[in-house]
């Protein structure tokens, strides 16, 4: 080897010392250059960092400009504005923001899709709709007590449940039940204001004709689109230009052209019923896309027939320690928020990772279904609290949350 | 990033924050690796890191049924299990298993050589199996290969004797590293015209010049010699459960050590007390410490977060004198798809696909915008790795370059059919190139430009890579200049903008040296 090398004659300009030199003087050509350069101060805004941090704000400061009662459909939409006058964040038409609260002494966090256009965001503002629940800790907070004129902190647009040109068909059937008509409302929107490229027809469930919710919406929406399409499906009523009964397979395939992609939004129970409707419909993962922010954690705990246990839960956030009690009937991230912890949350379907936390000591339950996290995060004790159960003891370090101060 | 929203539960909330030996600020892959080295040599390390896992680049997130890694086609300097290189060895002597998948070809070159002829040419890993290769595409190449794998081995081996970190005997290193002195001071184009290889074989050799982010003409053979030789000789290595599983293990080892690590606790700027750092500003209030490493771009450091009269005019002169050229940003489409590589026909882990194999042409295009940039990566996981997907899909990427020039001025509004075009000229191109048509497989998509980056990083113009390792700022002057480098009192930038450069191997690297210049220079500040 070392004789070998010792043949090896690399060439590069007649005088082999001339290059060496040039090596030994490589840091006074670094020298030189520096030494050339301005000593002004080091520039540190650019344009594509402004960018980004304009289409992602990690909060976004509005004000409640517009509450919309719908009492017969048992909801409110608030239209929320920008509370310095600027826009707010340009989002994809199916987004939602994530609302951080503080009610009481807990720091809560809510998922709303985006029901508004994405081109009100120029004035500053975004419509969401918000379903009664009663008994619901956050749905009773903001029907009854937020009014007009109050503040409210709001994440930056979230969530893949929008038409992505790369992935989904030229036709979204939409299959929407209650308050999840929000997204597709957006969605219709943006194809009427030529933001969106593709054609919607949306099967919308409700109850009764007076429980459809934003049905004026939609009807002016499609005198100025031939690329929206809305089918009531009444469960409750029959009536003439209206479907009734369920959304079933053969209901989709009557208004579905060949090629199309199945979003669905809705409560709990239109996803369990679809899952047997997707199978006889045949279609391939890729042609299904379901939103499911903030559905999960009640879609567990209502089937749980567990009794309810107790446990203490150990809450390490940085410096911190706090000593709070955790039901077994509730994810753990609730019993965060009940304590008045802030903890990350956005999703709160075990989807975004948010509030991703590190499962020191203890057991828990992760619904298989909910359970979205990161393959080597299920080895290392890494879980998403907003859909984990305690079994025992726990002791979770968990990072803090942006929350609104009083 | 200043807040000026109406948040949070800001500094001064915490009575008292416990004070530490070093703080890291980002757990980066340099941040990470010299967080453990610290800790391992008894300094009561804190590491704060701005997002909630740790990683920055070297991480992964979940699409539907699908975990995508963001960042990372192959790593260098693993090596074997038998003859481990450096990372494999860092991790061995951490004792952490790592699931190391190895690349069988270093990669396939699809395009035209630089005179425009048509090129598609695979080339294997291991050096005997390259220099045939070569010899079959280039007839007459074989002496010349050998001599250029004979100077790779020099370099190496001079590069080690050179910073071992012992003094150097200069006869000796002339007497067995010349040819490194004499290449030493200039680029891959120079050397590669001095060796007299034929221009088909320099097109070739040029092919791995997009992962250095720098085009030949402006490229350190040494740097050149260093990285690739380690892909070329050893091949490259992937980990089975992506990024995400690196960053993880190594967070886990350092916890173990008993270190500490705070997420979601942005770190605002360095305090000073008679000319040394003395705390860093966090979201969770002060931290007192002795020193602070900052894994963070250092036009970021020494612009925003260090008072301006701690910034040195020459720290000044060195970031204007680098005009803001960062390296790499990059954008790429992740595909997520529902058949199988074998299925869609995809035979090659990665394909690298280029208009001209000229670098220098290519770079040029490639900074005017998308329109004129014809250079693109395809990389396949499952190739390599069976698990990188559920069983009957595959995972797959196509990278390339975003210029400012493109994502500078474009509007919110107009970002998301921007990238969808963008996307859909990088499918057809594979389609072009290579008639993989991935059409009507896609279950997940996304993608990922220079914007992406910069919201979850915060480097500048969301760059991957710190400022180009170009001409007079090339790594070997870098590495040259340590010791002028770093002025400010207990404060040191690391990561891909260090004197290692870019790359995983190199911040792991560049952590580890860092990590061992702090504590030299906390045991002297003991004695």
């Amino acid at each position: 080897m070392k004789e070998k090398l010792q043949k090896l004659k690399v060439k590069i300009s007649s005088f082999k010392l001339k290059d060496m030199l040039s090596f030994k003087n490589l840091p006074l050509r670094r020298d030189k250059a520096i030494d050339a350069a301005s000593d002004k101060d080091i520039n540190t805004s650019f344009p594509i960092n402004n960018n980004a941090r304009e289409l992602h704000p990690p909060v976004q400061l509005m004000v409640i400009s517009r509450i919309i009662e719908r009492e017969t459909a048992g909801a409110r939409s608030l239209l929320l504005k920008k509370a310095d006058g600027t826009g707010a964040a340009w989002f994809r038409a199916g987004q939602y923001v994530s609302v951080k609260l503080k009610i009481g002494e807990s720091y809560v966090t809510r998922p709303y899709s985006i029901s508004s256009s994405p081109r009100l965001t120029k004035d500053g503002k975004l419509y969401i709709t918000v379903k009664e629940n009663p008994g619901g800790f956050v749905s009773d907070y903001i029907m009854s007590k937020l009014k007009e004129g109050d503040k409210v902190l709001v994440s930056g647009p979230e969530g893949q449940f929008y038409h992505d040109s790369l992935r989904d068909s030229k036709n979204v059937v939409a299959v929407a039940g209650g308050s999840g008509i929000t997204p597709f409302l957006s969605m219709a929107y943006a194809i009427r204001d030529g933001i969106e490229d593709f054609d919607l027809t949306i099967l919308y469930g409700s109850r009764t004709e007076d429980s459809i919710l934003f049905k004026s919406e939609l009807d002016s929406i499609l005198e100025e689109t031939d690329n929206v399409r809305v089918i009531h499906v009444l469960s409750d009523e029959r009536k003439e230009g209206f479907e009734s009964g369920y959304i079933t397979a053969d209901l989709i395939r009557k208004y579905a052209p060949d090629d199309y992609s199945l979003f669905i939004c809705g409560p709990e129970a239109l996803y369990r019923f679809m899952e047997g409707v997707v199978r006889e419909l045949g279609l391939p993962a890729r042609r299904v896309r379901r939103e499911i922010i903030g559905v999960s954690g009640k879609m567990v705990s209502s089937k749980d027939d567990r009794p309810e246990t107790f446990h203490d839960l150990t809450v390490i956030q940085g410096p911190e320690t706090f000593h709070i009690k955790a039901s077994s009937r509730e994810t753990l991230l609730v019993a965060i928020e009940r304590a008045g912890i802030m903890a990350p949350a956005k999703c709160r379907s075990g989807e975004c990772g948010w509030c991703r936390s590190k499962l020191i000591s203890g057991d828990v339950i992760i619904p298989e279904q909910n359970d979205r996290r990161r393959r080597m995060d299920k080895t290392t004790g890494h879980i998403h609290p907003c859909v984990t159960f305690p079994a025992g003891d726990i002791v979770l370090e968990v990072p803090r949350g942006d929350m609104p101060d009083d | 990033m200043k807040g000026k929203h109406y948040h949070v539960h800001m500094a001064g909330s915490i009575t008292e924050l416990p004070k530490f030996d070093v703080v890291v600020v980002g757990a980066g892959n340099a941040g990470l690796m010299a967080a453990i080295k610290l800790q391992k040599a008894g300094k009561k390390t804190l590491i704060v890191e701005q997002h909630n896992l740790p990683g920055g680049c070297a991480t992964s997130y979940v699409r539907g049924r699908f975990e995508i890694d963001p960042s990372l086609h192959e790593l260098a300097a693993v090596g074997s299990a038998d003859n481990p290189g450096p990372v494999r060895r860092m991790f061995n002597d951490l004792g952490l298993n790592v699931n190391w998948v190895q690349l069988k070809d270093c990669f396939r070159a699809v395009g035209r050589y630089s005179d425009g002829s048509p090129m598609d040419i695979t080339m294997p890993c291991g050096k005997q199996a390259m220099i045939d290769a070569m010899e079959n595409e280039v007839p007459g190449t074989r002496k010349k290969m050998e001599k250029l794998f004979r100077l790779f081995d020099e370099i190496n081996e001079g590069l080690g004797y050179f910073s071992d970190g012992t003094n150097y005997n200069l006869r000796y290193a002339l007497k067995h590293y010349s040819n490194m002195l004499i290449v030493g001071s200039h680029s891959c184009k120079i050397v590669f015209k001095a060796l007299r290889l034929p221009q088909k074989c320099i097109d070739i050799l040029s092919t791995y010049w997009s992962y250095l982010g720098v085009d030949m003409g402006r490229m350190s053979f040494l740097h050149y010699a260093m990285m690739v030789s380690s892909y070329m000789e050893e091949g490259a290595y992937i980990p089975a459960f992506t990024s995400h599983e690196l960053s993880v293990a190594l967070e886990d080892k350092f916890r173990e050590l008993g270190g500490t690590i705070w997420f979601n606790c942005r770190a605002e700027s360095f305090l000073f007390n008679d000319g040394k750092v003395c705390a860093v500003r966090t979201q969770y209030g002060d931290i007192r410490c002795k020193y602070a490493l900052a894994n963070v771009n250092e036009d970021i450091v020494y612009g925003r977060m260090v008072p301006k009269e701690m910034v040195t005019s020459r720290l000044k002169k060195l970031s204007n004198a680098r005009k803001q050229k960062y390296g790499a940003r990059m954008f790429t489409v992740h595909l997520c798809l529902d058949n199988t590589a074998d299925q869609l026909g995809i035979k090659d882990y990665s394909i690298f696909m280029q208009g001209t194999a000229d670098s220098e042409k290519e770079y040029a295009n490639i900074m005017k915008g998308m329109d004129s940039n014809s250079f693109a990566i395809f990389v396949c996981y499952n190739v390599a790795n069976p698990k990188a997907s559920p069983d009957g899909t595959c995972i797959c990427s196509i990278t390339t370059f975003g210029s400012p020039a493109d994502w500078d001025n474009l509007k919110s509004e107009d970002y998301a059919s921007f990238k969808e075009k963008c996307a859909r000229k990088l499918i057809s191109q594979l389609k072009e190139y290579t008639g993989i048509d991935l059409e009507g497989h896609v279950e997940e998509v996304a993608v990922a430009t220079p914007w992406t980056f910069a919201r979850y990083l915060g480097t500048p113009e969301g760059c991957v890579y710190g400022h180009e390792t170009a001409d007079w700022d090339d790594i070997i002057s870098r590495n040259l200049q340590v010791g002028k480098d770093y002025p400010v009192k207990g404060l040191k930038p690391i990561g891909a903008g260090g004197p290692r450069g870019d790359g995983y191997s190199s911040a792991y690297q560049c952590g580890e040296l860092m990590a061992d210049m702090v504590l030299r220079e906390l045991g002297e500040a003991a004695v």
